[in-house]
C-alpha cells in the first residue's frame, strides 16, 4: 500500500473512533474538532478516545501524553509518527 | 467485544416502547469502560430492551451497595476487587505493606465482607443481584516469593470465599465463576497499573469486556435445555449390543471404556437435576431389556424415560419421545456416534441441536461435557425438577388410558383419586411461582414474562392475588404445575397471569381453578388478559370451550356460563387462604 493510501486509511479508521466518542459531529466537524470545538470533549471523553485509539492502532498512549492530545489533528499525528515507529 | 464495538452498540437507535432494564452498578472504581462494556453487553443478549446503567461514588463499593434504592433499578451488579476490602490492597493508596501491618489489613478486610454481605443481603431481598468477586490480582504486600502463598493471603483468600459461599446460597444472588473466568481471561492480562493511577480505572480493555460479558451472561441468561436423547452403542457404552451381547459391552477403565462411564454418571447427575433423558437406539428391543439389568450402569433404568428401541429411523424415535414430554425441538439435545443418525434427525428437527459422541477424541468429549453442563445449567435444583420424570410418565399412562374419550377420561380421573391443593394469598417470595410463570409457553394466558421488579411491584396493589395449585394423584405428585396472578374486584376477579406446566395437561385442574376461584371468592364474572401466541394454543382452547364468545383481548366468563359449561370434576380441592 502506497504511503498515501496508508495515510487515508489510517484517517479513516481514526475518524471512525472519533465518531464512536462524539456521536453527533459529523465526518467534517470531526476533522477540524479540537477540545475547544466540541462542548462534549471533557477528560472523561479524552480517556475514552484515546483507549478506543489505543485499541484500534495498537498502540500504547500514554496518559501523560493526555493533554497534548486536544485535537483531530493532534491525535492524528501521534498516531502517525507511533505507528510509524 | 472492542470498546468502539461497545460504543456503538450503546448508542443503537430503539422504538419508543421497549422494556427498560434499570441496572444499578456497584463498584468502587470509576467504572468507565466497564460500564460501557457491560450495557453493551446485556444490549446485545437482550436486543429488545432498553438498559440504563446506574453508578455511585468512587471508592464507597459498601456504601454504594448501601444506597441502592430497590424502586429504582431492577438488578444490582456488584464488581468487587480488593482495594474495596481495604484501600491497602490497592496501589491507589499509600497506606502501608510493612510485616505489622499485615493482620490488620486482613482483619480490616474482613469487617468490610461482613459490613458488604451485609448490603447485599438486604438489596437481595428485593432485587435480583449479580455479583464478581475480585478479578485482578493482589498487589506484591506480601513477604514471599510469589511462587510461595503467604498466610495472610490465605486467610484473606479464604474470607473472601466464606463470604462468596454464603451469599451464593440465596435465591435472588448469583456470584460470577472466578474458575470460568481465569478460562477467559488470563490473569497476567487484567490489570492496567496507567489507568488505575491516571483515571482510577483498573482493568485493560479486554479483561473488562470478558468480565462485563460474562455478568451480562449471568443477568440475561437464555432459557436452559429441557431433555436430552441419546444414542446407546458407542456412545451409553462402549461395543455393539448385538454383536458383542449383554456382557460385551462396556464402560470401565479396565476395558478402556471408562469415556462411556462417566457419560453415564453426567447423565445421570443431569436426570436427577431435573432434565428429561431419554434413548433412541437401533436395536433389539430384548437386548437393551437386559443390558438395562445390569447392575453396574451408572444410570438408573428409571431415569431414562422414554426408551424408543427399533430398527426404523431415528427422526421417529426422536418425534415420539418429544411427544411423549410435550416439549419442542429447540429444547432438546441428541447425542449419537454416528453422523449419518445425527444429520437423519436433524433434517427431520431443524431447531434441535445434534451433537457427535466421539469416543476416541478426549479432548473433544470434555468439551461435550463442558457444553451439556451450560445447555442445561441451572441455578437452582428445585422439588419440582426431582418429580418431572415421574409424572411425564404418568400423563402417558393416562394419555393410553383416557385415548382421548370424553367418557373414558372421566372414568380414569374418577379413579386417579386426584387431590388439588390452592393455596390463595400475596406471598411474593414463592419462587417456583415466579419460575412457572417466567417459563411455561404453551399453557400460558398471554406469553407475558415477569421481570423481579416487576414481580415484586405486581404486589403493590392491595388487591393483587397469588393463587398457586399442587397436584397429586395414585400415581405420583405433580408439585406446584399453576399458577394464577390476579386482582379482585368486589364480586369480579381479572386474571392478568395463568400458566400450568404441561404434565399437568388433561386432568382438568385448570377447571378446578376457576370453579375454586368461582365458588370460594363468591365471584360474578372473571375477566381474563387474554392474548394469542405462536404456542398458547392449549390455553386457547379451554377459553374458547368456556367463553360464549369469540376469543378477544379481555375475555369474561359469567359463572353461570362456566358452570354450564365446566366438565365433571373428580378432585378433592383443598386450600389454603392467607391474608
Amino acid at each position: 500500500m502506497h504511503n498515501l493510501e496508508q495515510l487515508q486509511n489510517l484517517e479513516h479508521r481514526l475518524v471512525r473512533c472519533f465518531s464512536s466518542v462524539f456521536p453527533d459531529l459529523d465526518e467534517a466537524q470531526i476533522r477540524n474538532a479540537s477540545i475547544e470545538s466540541v462542548p462534549g470533549w471533557h477528560s472523561l471523553a479524552s480517556v475514552t478516545l484515546i483507549s478506543v485509539v489505543q485499541e484500534e492502532f495498537g498502540v500504547q498512549v500514554s496518559l501523560a501524553d493526555l493533554p497534548s492530545l486536544v485535537s483531530f489533528a493532534a491525535v492524528q499525528n501521534y498516531v502517525q509518527h507511533h505507528v510509524a515507529s | 467485544m472492542k470498546l468502539i464495538d461497545a460504543l456503538t452498540l450503546i448508542r443503537r437507535p430503539l422504538p419508543e416502547n421497549v422494556p427498560v432494564l434499570r441496572v444499578s452498578l456497584a463498584c468502587g472504581f470509576t467504572p468507565l469502560h466497564f460500564e460501557t462494556f457491560l450495557t453493551a453487553a446485556l444490549c446485545e443478549r437482550s436486543p429488545v430492551e432498553r438498559m440504563e446503567v446506574t453508578t455511585g461514588l468512587f471508592g464507597d463499593l459498601a456504601g454504594n451497595i448501601e444506597g441502592v434504592r430497590p424502586a429504582a433499578c431492577d438488578v444490582l451488579v456488584v464488581a468487587i476487587e480488593w482495594q474495596d476490602l481495604d484501600l491497602r490492597l490497592g496501589v491507589r493508596n499509600l497506606g502501608g505493606w510493612r510485616v505489622a501491618e499485615l493482620p490488620d489489613i486482613v482483619n480490616s478486610a474482613r469487617r468490610m465482607l461482613a459490613r458488604i454481605e451485609k448490603a447485599i443481603l438486604t438489596a437481595a431481598a428485593s432485587l435480583p443481584t449479580y455479583i464478581s468477586l475480585p478479578t485482578l490480582p493482589l498487589p506484591p504486600l506480601f513477604t514471599t516469593p510469589t511462587e510461595q502463598a503467604s498466610a495472610y493471603e490465605l486467610e484473606l483468600r479464604q474470607a473472601l470465599s466464606s463470604f462468596a459461599a454464603s451469599l451464593a446460597t440465596h435465591a435472588r444472588i448469583r456470584i460470577l465463576s472466578a474458575s470460568h473466568l481465569d478460562e477467559v481471561s488470563p490473569l497476567a492480562n487484567r490489570f492496567d497499573l496507567q489507568s488505575e493511577l491516571f483515571a482510577g480505572f483498573p482493568y485493560q480493555l479486554s479483561h473488562a469486556s470478558v468480565l462485563a460479558e460474562l455478568l451480562a451472561a449471568l443477568i440475561r441468561n437464555p432459557s436452559p435445555k429441557k431433555g436430552l436423547i441419546t444414542d446407546l452403542d458407542e456412545t451409553l457404552w462402549s461395543g455393539i449390543l448385538g454383536e458383542n451381547g449383554v456382557d460385551g459391552i462396556s464402560w470401565h477403565l479396565d476395558q478402556k471404556a471408562h469415556i462411556h462411564g462417566l457419560y453415564q454418571q453426567f447423565l445421570a447427575s443431569l436426570a436427577s437435576a431435573g432434565v428429561l433423558t431419554a434413548i433412541a437406539s437401533k436395536n433389539e428391543p430384548a437386548l437393551v431389556q437386559q443390558a438395562f439389568e445390569r447392575e453396574d450402569l451408572l444410570i438408573d433404568k428409571q431415569s431414562l424415560y422414554p426408551i424408543d428401541v427399533h430398527w426404523g429411523p431415528k427422526s421417529e424415535s426422536v418425534r415420539r419421545i418429544l411427544k411423549t414430554w410435550n416439549i419442542a425441538a429447540d429444547s432438546v439435545i441428541f447425542i449419537d456416534d454416528s453422523p449419518m443418525e445425527l444429520a437423519e434427525v436433524k433434517a427431520a428437527f431443524h431447531d434441535m441441536e445434534c451433537l457427535l459422541f466421539r469416543k476416541t477424541d478426549y479432548q473433544g468429549f470434555s468439551q461435550l461435557l463442558r457444553h451439556l453442563r451450560d445447555a442445561f445449567g441451572k441455578s437452582i435444583v428445585s422439588e419440582e425438577d426431582s418429580i418431572r420424570l415421574d409424572s411425564i410418565r404418568t400423563a402417558a399412562a393416562l394419555r393410553n388410558s383416557s385415548n382421548g374419550e370424553g367418557t373414558s377420561l372421566d372414568t380414569f380421573l374418577q379413579d386417579a383419586k386426584a387431590s388439588v391443593t390452592i393455596t390463595f394469598g400475596r406471598d411474593k417470595e414463592d419462587r417456583r411461582a415466579f419460575e412457572l410463570i417466567n417459563k411455561t409457553n404453551q399453557f400460558n394466558l398471554n406469553g407475558k414474562r415477569l421481570t423481579e421488579s416487576s414481580w415484586m411491584a405486581y404486589f403493590n396493589d392491595p388487591n393483587s392475588f397469588l393463587m398457586t395449585v399442587s397436584y397429586d394423584d395414585k400415581y405420583g405428585a405433580l408439585g406446584k404445575i399453576a399458577v394464577l396472578l390476579g386482582r379482585m374486584q368486589g364480586k369480579a376477579v381479572t386474571i392478568d397471569y395463568w400458566v400450568m406446566s404441561c404434565r399437568a395437561f388433561s386432568r382438568r385442574i385448570e377447571h378446578q381453578c376457576l370453579s375454586w376461584l368461582f365458588e370460594n371468592l363468591d365471584l360474578r364474572e372473571i375477566t381474563f388478559a387474554y392474548h394469542p401466541t405462536d404456542r398458547n394454543k392449549p390455553i386457547q382452547d379451554l377459553l374458547a370451550s368456556i367463553s360464549t364468545a369469540p376469543l378477544s383481548k379481555d375475555i369474561r366468563i359469567s359463572r353461570p356460563d362456566f358452570s354450564e359449561k365446566c366438565p365433571p370434576l373428580f378432585h378433592q380441592a383443598k386450600a389454603t387462604v392467607n391474608a
